[in-house]
């Protein structure tokens, strides 16, 4: 395909999802000018390999470049993304003991950045690719290159983290 | 009840909302979760550094670039090399051609005078610091050798005949590879070629296919 052809279909295809892959880049750095930088890195990563690309759906493609992007300079950074995810770890015992006494209330909602933004990055990414893009099981498992086993339990244990961080908050 | 209702109710305050919340914090993310739209401007950057990079030569385009430069450095380069070496090649020539002419102007053409190679080979024995390879060719009786300094190198000449004519080979231990050349100077004949780390050059009066003759011998035997 011509240059000229190849930029505009991808002008047409990916530029659309930049909302998408801003907020992604922004929840996973947790700043907006890393942000910035890393999003423009990612678009030139995506149209390096737009011959990859191969008519799925675009916005998961380049959130897929937009991820890996922002954990390979995560990770340069020396970021919490160098320790290796314990599975383990962040299963501990007791977990929902404080669930049920999670309370919708505006010093709750007031509290969610705060409690989003303290979630281990790994809880934050796919608590980001599910209910903030809204990605299927399928494609955050495509994206992360782990079983859809592991993003449901990752989810779960994501979403009770999140409740406790507000009840906390709220009590 | 999905989170889609929920959104409804909460609009309308209904107090059935909150029990719904309570459980289900994909709601309150769907609904309540910052989403960061992108900063006015990036959109325009990010086009403006796809059109660069789209115009921009790929490294690929680079690599070959640099290839093709280095490839024209190296013909040079080697052109240069090619063309000193022809130069020391010309020197040599010259000088072999004066030895020969030397040996003949003067009474010094034998320091060892035998048709025998296995007189002449060990006479070179202690003179030389390598053994030159003395053969016995038909048609081109050995009349013996001499010393001769050529090159910067003590060489062994070897002296051959056929019919009135005498030939010169010379030969001295030699890192490099001398061109196998044959070449007319001043009505003489000169051949040059190396082998096994030996330089030799043979020079007569000889016509030339007869020379040739003579060194197709000598180094096929």
């Amino acid at each position: 395909m011509n240059p000229a052809r190849n930029l505009a279909r991808f002008e047409e295809i990916i530029i659309p999802h930049l909302n998408a892959a801003y907020n992604l880049a922004r929840w996973l750095t947790g700043d907006g000018h890393d942000a910035e930088d890393l999003v423009q890195e990612a678009y030139l990563r995506a149209f390096r390999s737009f011959d990859t690309f191969q008519g799925q759906d675009g916005r998961a493609w380049l959130l897929a470049v937009v991820r890996n992007t922002c954990f390979t300079w995560l990770r340069k950074k020396g970021d919490q993304a160098t320790v290796e995810f314990d599975e383990q770890m962040h299963s501990g015992a007791g977990e929902s003991s404080h669930a049920e006494s999670f309370l919708l209330n505006q010093a709750a909602l007031g509290s969610l950045q705060a409690c989003l933004e303290a979630l281990p990055l790994e809880f934050r990414d796919v608590i980001v690719l599910r209910e903030l893009e809204e990605l299927s099981y399928k494609e955050i498992s495509d994206i992360a290159r782990v079983p859809i086993g592991t993003v449901m339990s990752r989810l779960a244990r994501a979403r009770k983290r999140l409740q406790q961080c507000l009840a906390g908050a709220t009590r | 009840m999905n989170c889609e209702t929920a959104r409804l109710l909460m609009e309308n305050n209904d107090p059935g909302l909150e029990q719904h919340m309570r459980s289900c914090p994909s709601c309150v993310l769907q609904t309540h979760a910052r989403y960061y739209e992108a900063p006015a401007g990036l959109e325009q950057k990010i086009r403006q550094s796809l059109r660069r990079e789209n115009s921009a030569p790929s490294p690929w385009r680079w690599l070959a670039i640099a290839a093709s430069l280095l490839l024209a450095a190296s013909i040079a380069w080697n052109m240069a090399l090619l063309r000193s070496r022809m130069d020391t090649h010309q020197v040599l020539a010259a000088s072999v051609l004066s030895a020969h002419v030397r040996s003949l102007a003067g009474t010094h053409l034998l320091d060892v005078i035998s048709s025998d190679q296995h007189t002449v080979k060990p006479w070179f024995n202690g003179k030389l610091d390598f053994s030159p390879a003395v053969k016995d060719l038909e048609g081109f009786p050995l009349l013996g050798g001499r010393l001769e300094y050529l090159d910067s190198h003590p060489a062994a000449a070897l002296v051959y005949g056929r019919q009135k004519h005498i030939i010169n080979l010379f030969i001295w231990p030699s890192a490099a590879t001398t061109a196998e050349v044959s070449e007319t100077r001043n009505g003489y004949h000169l051949q040059s070629w190396s082998s096994g780390g030996m330089t030799f050059w043979a020079v007569s009066d000889l016509n030339e296919t007869e020379l040739r003759q003579f060194v197709r011998l000598y180094r096929r035997n």
